[in-house]
């Protein structure tokens, strides 16, 4: 198998308007994706995301740069890229008097299966992604829930070797998208997919993401594992007290690893360094107040994000 | 790729037209309504007009070129219309598609669509107008259907590079090239009849050839259909390269992904 899904080299893209002026959207953008991981792109609406994953899939081209793809050069072997890729995309769209079961058996027919290959690999979607009960149903009075799930039945009709999910859980009830989160898991482990996936939504990043990179105006501004990037950017564990009476909670400021404090009437939210020791020493400080309820909260990629964003 | 992959390719599109045909209610108007229209109207003109039968053929030929070159035109822009109606061009292009089978399979079904018309308007025409279509014999008649499915493939390409190079609204192009292109190749008069420039513009549509060879079984008259032939075949490669390259375009302009939102 090979090692790398995407090597990526100075990838530029740039649109032009109507009046021709032209807005960067990805600035010099190098990555390396190993083909074991599922690897998140995150960052904020218009930050190059759903561009990237565009380029990487050839459906768009970049302006410059070097791009390999499951180790096949994206400029001269096209077609054998899109042979082995597949995408699903957030606000899925087909077209809409297809029933479910037409619209993946046109979509296999583009990837030229045929006879009992074809019937098979449909009904093999079908039932992986449970649209049996909905195979007959046109894609127009389909829910949201079962348009995405379409939309990730599709992405499987040619078996790809690299998935590109862009925000798959967009517009998911929550029981949905923790179904969508366990079966994308499941695709990467039982049929060793790789897969890159953009998504707004942090606890799915950290919760399936073995790396993520952060994109802010076109560049990558940060690229790790989920902890590292909380360990790197020193995010400390918030440590919130709901108290009743007095407390000289300025003096918070002097204890050793509180790194911020924001001080309400009636409740006191410290930032610590996690490597720090001084749980107690903050309790104390309330000492004489009546403490109503202590809270430790973890740093999340939600933290990172807005880290990041800044 | 087998063969049979290779033919599901060209199979796709003719596939998506075909269902999304069989359940549009306009597609009723496109098979039956506006073809009857368009025979009737120039059938009751030559009654009225009390025209000889020489000239009722010269009409009724222009009247069926008409109707089946837009149901044929049409359906090859279809295979770009629907996906673009549906956002879902994104989806087709992300498959080792080419360009060729995108259009190829849209015209078989367009193919399929303009005989179905063609042989309800040369029965309608039989009966009403008493105008026998068929007497030029099934080789010209196979001629003249080639013809007008070629000029239609091209009209078609003309319509999918426009949406890929302007978006949305291209669409427009779909209705009004054809119509455009049917005034002037002549299709209710010689070309005789049109400006000087005009005229040299219909020299250079093959449509113009192929109605002047049928016509000639009913009219006996100069014709090259030779010409006709070698332009509709320059056209159709010609148009199959920009359309590809067009599609290349739209993926560095990123229109593609425009086109999907």
């Amino acid at each position: 198998m090979q090692d790398r899904s995407i090597e990526a080299k100075g990838i530029c893209k740039s649109y032009k308007s109507l009046f021709g002026a032209r807005s960067t959207v990805l600035k010099d953008v190098s990555l390396e994706i190993d083909a074991d991981e599922i690897f998140g792109l995150l960052g904020p609406n218009g930050s190059g995301k759903t561009t990237l994953i565009s380029i990487f899939s050839t459906l768009i081209y970049p302006d410059r740069g070097e791009l390999r793809v499951l180790g096949l050069d994206a400029r001269k072997e096209k077609d054998a890229i899109r042979n082995q890729i597949n995408i699903s995309t957030a606000k899925p769209n087909f077209p809409w008097s297809l029933t479910v079961k037409e619209n993946l058996r046109h979509y296999a027919m583009l990837y030229g299966q045929h006879g009992s290959d074809l019937t098979r690999a449909v009904n093999d979607v079908i039932d992986a992604f449970k649209l049996g009960e909905y195979a007959d149903m046109k894609f127009e009075d389909l829910s949201t829930g079962l348009k995405q799930r379409l939309s990730l039945a599709k992405a499987m009709l040619n078996s790809p070797r690299l998935l590109f999910l862009d925000e798959p859980t967009t517009g998911l009830d929550p029981e949905m998208a923790i179904k969508t989160r366990r079966l994308v898991r499941r695709i990467h482990e039982e049929e060793k997919i790789s897969v890159i996936m953009s998504t707004h939504y942090m606890p799915e990043a950290e919760v399936l993401c073995d790396r993520i990179a952060f994109l802010r105006k076109g560049e990558i501004v940060a690229l790790d594992t989920p902890q590292n990037l909380k360990n790197q950017l020193r995010l400390g564990e918030k440590v919130i007290v709901l108290y009743q009476g007095r407390a000289d909670v300025l003096e918070l400021e002097k204890v050793p690893g509180v790194m911020s404090l924001k001080n309400l009437p009636g409740r006191a939210e410290i930032v610590m360094d996690r490597k720090a020791d001084s749980l107690d020493r903050i309790i104390k400080i309330f000492s004489e107040a009546h403490i109503q309820d202590i809270s430790i909260k973890e740093p999340d990629l939600e933290d990172v994000f807005i880290e990041l964003a800044r | 790729m087998s063969w049979q992959g290779e033919l599901n390719r060209y199979m796709a599109s003719a596939y998506k037209n075909w269902i999304i045909s069989k359940r549009n209610v306009f597609t009723l108007f496109e098979l039956f309504f506006w073809p009857m229209i368009s025979l009737l109207s120039i059938g009751l003109l030559t009654r009225f007009l009390e025209v000889d039968e020489t000239m009722v053929s010269f009409l009724i030929v222009g009247a069926i070129a008409l109707t089946i070159l837009q149901v044929a035109q049409i359906d090859v822009a279809y295979v770009l219309l629907f996906d673009m109606w549906s956002k879902s061009i994104k989806n087709t292009f992300i498959t080792p598609v080419k360009s060729y089978h995108l259009i190829f399979g849209a015209l078989l079904f367009g193919v399929v669509r303009g005989t179905f018309v063609f042989a309800i308007l040369v029965l309608v025409s039989r009966y009403l107008f008493g105008f026998r279509f068929m007497d030029g014999g099934i080789f010209p008649v196979l001629v003249f259907l080639a013809g007008i499915f070629s000029v239609a493939a091209v009209i078609g390409i003309t319509v999918c590079i426009s949406i890929l190079t302007f978006g949305q609204k291209a669409d427009v192009a779909a209705w009004s090239l054809s119509g455009l292109i049917l005034l002037i190749s002549g299709i209710y008069y010689p070309v005789e009849v049109l400006p000087p420039t005009l005229q040299l513009l219909a020299r250079a549509i093959p449509l113009t050839y192929f109605l002047e060879y049928y016509r000639s079984i009913f009219i006996p008259g100069p014709h090259n259909l030779a010409l006709g032939t070698a332009l509709a075949a320059l056209y159709l490669a010609v148009g199959l390269i920009l359309f590809d390259k067009s599609i290349e375009r739209a993926r560095r302009t990123g229109i593609l992904l425009r086109l999907s939102e």
